[in-house]
């Protein structure tokens, strides 16, 4: 059972080899799709051409949607990383029972599916007048979001000594200059990991965005979403292909903060 | 120790505050709609258990559930298994297969399926060229485009925690089984197995429960030929304003999910398979 025997070896690595295949060429099929010349999605395109690329540039509708998507995402962070980093700090002061239940409460938003979160929150934002607008699905982004910088975070204090803090107390340090000086430097690549996973949550989320949406409120996975339906173009695969660049950006600048803190836990 | 007490409060206040916000005070005024029909406080739910109709959803939900969970832990194996085994570069190569995935959006990778599940598309052009079918294949707008897309976006969440559960396996204890005589199918069905189980579980149990509030996914590949409950519930919201059966269509949603964590969770070791990922 250490090593199988060689056929169960191959068979392994095959089958292992099919998945991983499986699971990764589908995503890159977009890109090609992207580049097609003609007016209809076909894969290999048989000629090749950015028309759609200036297309979903030329097009105001396309063109706003990847703003707001950008403008959402950055709300979004910002009171997700705000919120979420107090938090995390703040559970570390308590213990037992009550911290048991206040963790729940804070991951609850990834357990209760989004399609139910969703509804209840597009019901609250038409009473307050909230629905359509982008502040409202950036608050809902940065509830779905608030999770992760919460565990971000913790984790990332997990390496800071309650000593130091103690010995900064015990030195004259008052709170705000223990958290600057000992805490803050410490839990950074917690703080920077959170907001990058809360940012391409918020950049690619559809199921709170579509029912919060107005008609000129649309982010990109909700332009997408409509036109899907509408029309099935390339212009798609170009959005989609801007979604996917910006994934893996992100996904490279979160491997190098989580290369970095996994050097400091060392 | 009072200003310590008043320092936490400040700390975990506002994040508390808008969590009571934005998701306590809006779930409990959805849930609250479902006791709203002018038929009878409970009305709702009984439309939903009397249908046909909203059974055979319920019904399609769960088995299509049930069908990703079973297919996720087959095909996750061998990745598992091989990512428990591998060194250096290429552990490093499968690895990011399996992560690439989680940072892409759910809705790109649907829209990629659309692509390439279309009846013109490259799979049915592969089929017939190759001569294994003479006619486009049905594989959109059913179940079989539905099971196909679930299972790429869910597979991960099966993969990791059942890698992580075999990196942790001894290897002494396979050394020793193999030692004192016992096959190969006996190491694994009485060692082998039994240590991966944790993980297997952890990971079924959340494709599972995933798949049951799946919404994109479904309502794009399989459109209205396999319409699950999420689809069910924003159709009551969307295109019929029917807000006292989303509501209960949602409360029973949320509760099967919920007795279903509270129940794995007492049966198995589950939060095993969660620290794994």
């Amino acid at each position: 059972m250490n090593r199988l025997p060689l056929l169960l070896r191959i068979a392994a690595n095959a089958g292992a080899s099919l998945v991983l295949a499986f699971l990764v060429l589908p995503i890159l099929a977009v890109v090609p799709a992207s580049f097609n010349k003609a007016s209809f999605i076909y894969l290999p395109p048989r000629a090749w051409s950015d028309v759609w690329y200036e297309r979903f540039l030329a097009d105001p509708e396309w063109r706003s949607s990847l703003f707001n998507s950008i403008e959402v995402a950055t709300l979004a962070t910002v009171i997700a990383v705000v919120l979420g980093t107090l938090a995390a700090i703040g559970l570390r002061r308590i213990d037992g029972r009550l911290r048991t239940i206040v963790t729940g409460l804070f991951l609850a938003p990834m357990i209760v599916p989004v399609i139910v979160t969703a509804v209840a929150l597009y019901r609250s934002a038409l009473d307050v007048g909230l629905s359509g607008t982008i502040l409202g699905m950036s608050l809902g982004h940065a509830l779905l979001a608030l999770p992760f910088v919460v565990i971000n975070v913790g984790i990332a204090l997990r390496a800071v000594d309650d000593n130091w803090l103690k010995a900064a107390a015990g030195l004259g340090a008052g709170p705000w200059t223990i958290f600057r000086t000992v805490t803050l430097p410490n839990i950074v690549p917690g703080i920077v990991g959170g907001a990058i996973f809360s940012f391409i949550t918020s950049f690619d989320e559809v199921i709170v965005a579509v029912f919060m949406a107005g008609y000129s409120s649309k982010t990109l996975p909700v332009k997408i979403w409509e036109s899907i339906r509408l029309e099935f173009t390339p212009v798609i695969a170009v959005a989609a292909t801007v979604m996917i660049a910006l994934a893996i950006v992100l996904f490279a600048l979160a491997q190098i903060v989580s290369s970095r803190t996994g050097g400091r836990a060392q | 120790m009072s200003r310590r007490h008043l320092e936490t409060a400040c700390l975990l206040g506002p994040a508390l505050v808008v969590l009571a916000l934005l998701f306590v005070v809006p779930l409990a005024r959805l849930f609250s709609l479902a006791f709203t029909d002018p038929a009878g406080p409970f009305a709702t739910f009984g439309i939903l258990a009397e249908s046909s109709v909203y059974r055979q959803v319920m019904w399609n939900t769960f088995v299509v559930a049930v069908v990703v969970t079973v297919l996720c832990a087959l095909l996750a194996w061998p990745v598992a298994y091989v990512l428990s085994r591998l060194k250096g570069v290429w552990f490093a190569v499968a690895l990011y297969g399996v992560l690439f995935p989680f940072w892409i959006s759910v809705l790109v990778r649907t829209f990629a399926w659309m692509m390439l599940l279309e009846r013109n598309g490259p799979i049915n052009r592969l089929l017939m060229s190759t001569g294994l079918t003479d006619a486009p294949l049905a594989l959109l707008f059913n179940n079989v485009g539905v099971l196909i897309g679930m299972i790429h976006i869910l597979l991960p969440y099966m993969i990791l925690p059942l890698y992580g559960a075999m990196i942790r396996i001894d290897r002494r204890l396979l050394l020793a089984s193999d030692g004192l005589g016992a096959g190969l199918l006996d190491t694994f069905r009485r060692i082998y197995l039994p240590l991966c189980l944790p993980g297997l579980a952890g990971g079924a149990t959340f494709v599972f429960l995933l798949s049951l509030g799946f919404f994109i996914t479904p309502a794009l590949l399989g459109g209205s030929n396999a319409i699950t409950l999420s689809m069910l519930i924003a159709s009551f919201v969307n295109d019929r304003l029917a807000w006292s059966l989303a509501a209960a269509g949602s409360m029973a949603l949320l509760a099967i999910v919920l007795v279903l964590m509270a129940l794995t969770a007492r049966l198995l070791p589950v939060e095993k398979g969660f620290f794994a990922r």
